[in-house]
């Protein structure tokens, strides 16, 4: 008489309990018992998770139970190319003690009844082709056979339910107080060390905010952005938590589908997205307007820019070389934030410019290419200054694709600023200027990869870099000495807007 | 352990889908070419479709509103519905 299989304490993915009674209504149920350390798991995952789907369509479920936390076992299993259901078990393991695990991996076959059909201890290529073949005879489908792999037979580890509580506790405390070395064995970073999102940390970014609270779906994977998990982004990240209204509105701009972040996380273009603040809250956070403003050195800026790319690369999804495919891209993707200097700007901030108060504090994101530093010494006279940095975007983006209809952002420096101040330049006049000043035949722009307006005009035809003066977005920031401004190429093709939005007022 | 840490990602993700099964032949299905608008690419489906019709297939153009997007989902229900297989130009 077979053996009645235990009801499963495990939990899944899906809100609704993973049953056995639901496992099986198909016929038969595969349980695989596995841990995320165990190397012989990993390889059962891998030799059978790209047939669980065929599996399941013929009526035998598929069920990976770890003996790890939910989260492991989702990403060990995607990483393993598991196809079936993905479970988790806690501490003390009771679903593995009550089907008396000594080692994983362990398969059990139960029959659409409850009954346990047949088990097989670590990876064992014959016996789980049996075990498949008995299935088959359970279900209404035909099950496909256990492909032969190298090697047949393979040993596996023990089960966590079979350690005495003090090691099993031992083994399951966060990496033996090395908590910045378990963020990068969870995949929790950018690359660089973070600050571990523990429920008090999140909880004091939260500061009394609803955590379940929904902002939307960050692209490309469209992981569900929750204001909690926008909490574990801004203290992975380093920020204080008076920094993280700056930080919503950042994820709230982001996600508005006219930014198309999407197209911006998967490009292999290398560009980032520019965080811009405007407000009284550049100064309430002590952010930096000046010397350095696009470098390092000032928390605020460096945290709050990060926040929003691990945002990006964690809860989207777009980590370099898996979704991201940028081809190089640049260090504005680990973080990209800058404040403006209003207090020192001959102009309306970019936030006024762009509908808001001068009172309000707002971000904005634009997506930018890496920083091309501008030299000028030596321009006596605005009109030179202004031709100067307008030329300097000539090669940004190709040398030849003109005209360019993305915005490209120049960061003008203080005392280049003062000449604009000193003549009476309005930001209007400067770009409209810039717009007028960079131009070239069409025939000089006739090498390799160029528009299809190039190709149509008339070989003497002027053609503009920029397809409108709109196309060229000034702030002003940086160190009163020395004479550098930047401009920062644009992320094109992906017919995205700039978007503004108000930091949550006080 | 995960008790005592709030994790950044939306762990209901779900994994890779397996790939829709592919047919034996091409010959009396019906093919759509979705040009993503991706440069040159609709050069490219034009060949492509050459070849499909000397296969046996028939065909029928489709085209993304934009390439950095994802599809419009009443383009995807089209391409599903009247469609026996889909090749995408997906690049320059």
């Amino acid at each position: 008489m077979p053996e009645r299989a235990a009801p499963l304490q495990i939990s899944g993915i899906d809100p609704e309990p993973l049953t056995l009674a639901g496992l099986v209504t198909g016929g038969a149920a595969l349980l695989l018992f596995v841990s995320e350390e165990c190397p012989t798991c990993a390889l059962t995952m891998r030799n059978l998770g790209p047939l669980c789907g065929a599996w399941q369509q013929a009526g035998m479920s598929c069920t990976a139970i770890f003996e790890d936390p939910l989260d492991v076992a989702i990403r060990t299993a995607r990483r393993c190319g598991w196809t079936g259901h993905v479970a988790a078990q806690a501490p003390p393991y009771q679903t593995s003690r009550d089907y008396g695990l000594i080692s994983v991996p362990s398969a059990f076959l139960i029959d659409g009844s409850g009954a346990i059909q047949g088990q097989v201890t670590g990876w064992d290529q014959a016996a789980l082709g049996r075990l498949v073949e008995h299935a088959s005879a359970l279900t209404a489908g035909a099950l496909r056979p256990v492909p032969p792999a190298q090697p047949p037979t393979k040993p596996g580890c023990s089960s966590k339910a079979a350690l005495d509580p003090e090691l099993a506790a031992a083994i399951d405390a966060p990496a033996a107080g090395d908590e910045l070395e378990e963020m990068f064995e969870r995949g929790w970073t950018d690359g660089l060390p973070v600050v571990p999102p523990t429920t008090e940390r999140v909880d004091k970014m939260l500061s009394g905010r609803d955590g379940a609270a929904l902002l939307g779906s960050v692209p490309p994977a469209m992981g569900e952005l929750t204001l909690a998990r926008l909490a574990a982004c801004a203290v992975l990240a380093g920020c204080r938590p008076e920094y993280f209204p700056v930080v919503v509105a950042a994820a709230q701009a982001a996600l508005d589908p006219a930014f198309n972040l999407h197209g911006q996380a998967v490009t292999t273009q290398p560009a980032g997205q520019l965080v811009v603040v405007n407000g009284p809250v550049r100064h309430r956070l002590n952010m930096n307007t000046g010397m350095g403003a696009l470098g390092p050195g000032n928390r605020a800026n460096l945290t709050i820019g990060r926040a929003l790319r691990l945002m990006v690369t964690l809860t989207g999804g777009a980590m370099p070389g898996t979704l991201d495919r940028s081809t190089l891209g640049h260090m504005g993707k680990v973080g990209f934030c800058i404040a403006e200097d209003e207090e020192v700007s001959p102009w309306e901030p970019l936030s006024v410019e762009r509908g808001f108060a001068a009172s309000q504090d707002v971000v904005t994101l634009i997506g930018c290419d890496a920083p091309q530093s501008i030299s000028d010494h030596r321009s006596r006279t605005p009109e030179d200054l202004a031709w100067t940095l307008a030329w300097a975007a000539a090669s940004t983006w190709s040398t030849n694709w003109w005209p360019l209809t993305e915005p490209s952002v120049f960061v003008i420096c203080p005392e280049h600023a003062a000449m604009f101040r000193e003549h009476g330049w309005s930001k209007q006049r400067l770009r409209e200027f810039m717009f007028a000043a960079v131009r070239r035949p069409a025939r000089e722009l006739r090498r390799g990869e160029t528009t299809p307006l190039v190709h149509q005009s008339d070989p003497a035809a002027e053609i503009r870099k920029w397809s409108s003066p709109e196309a060229i977005v000034l702030l002003v920031a940086g160190g009163a000495a020395g004479r550098y401004s930047a401009v920062l190429g644009p992320c094109t093709g992906m017919g995205y807007q700039i978007v503004s939005a108000e930091v949550e007022p006080r | 352990m995960t008790a005592g840490y709030v994790s950044p990602f939306d762990d209901r993700v779900n994994p890779d889908q397996p790939l829709a099964p592919r047919p034996a032949s091409l010959a009396g299905l019906s093919v759509t070419l979705l040009d993503i608008r991706k440069n040159r690419g609709a050069e490219f489906l034009d060949r492509i479709e050459v070849l499909l019709r000397d296969a046996g297939a028939s065909t029928h153009r489709a085209v993304k509103e934009i390439f950095s997007r994802p599809a419009a989902l009443d383009l995807v229900d089209d391409v599903a519905t009247h469609s026996h297989a889909v090749v995408e130009a997906l690049a320059d």
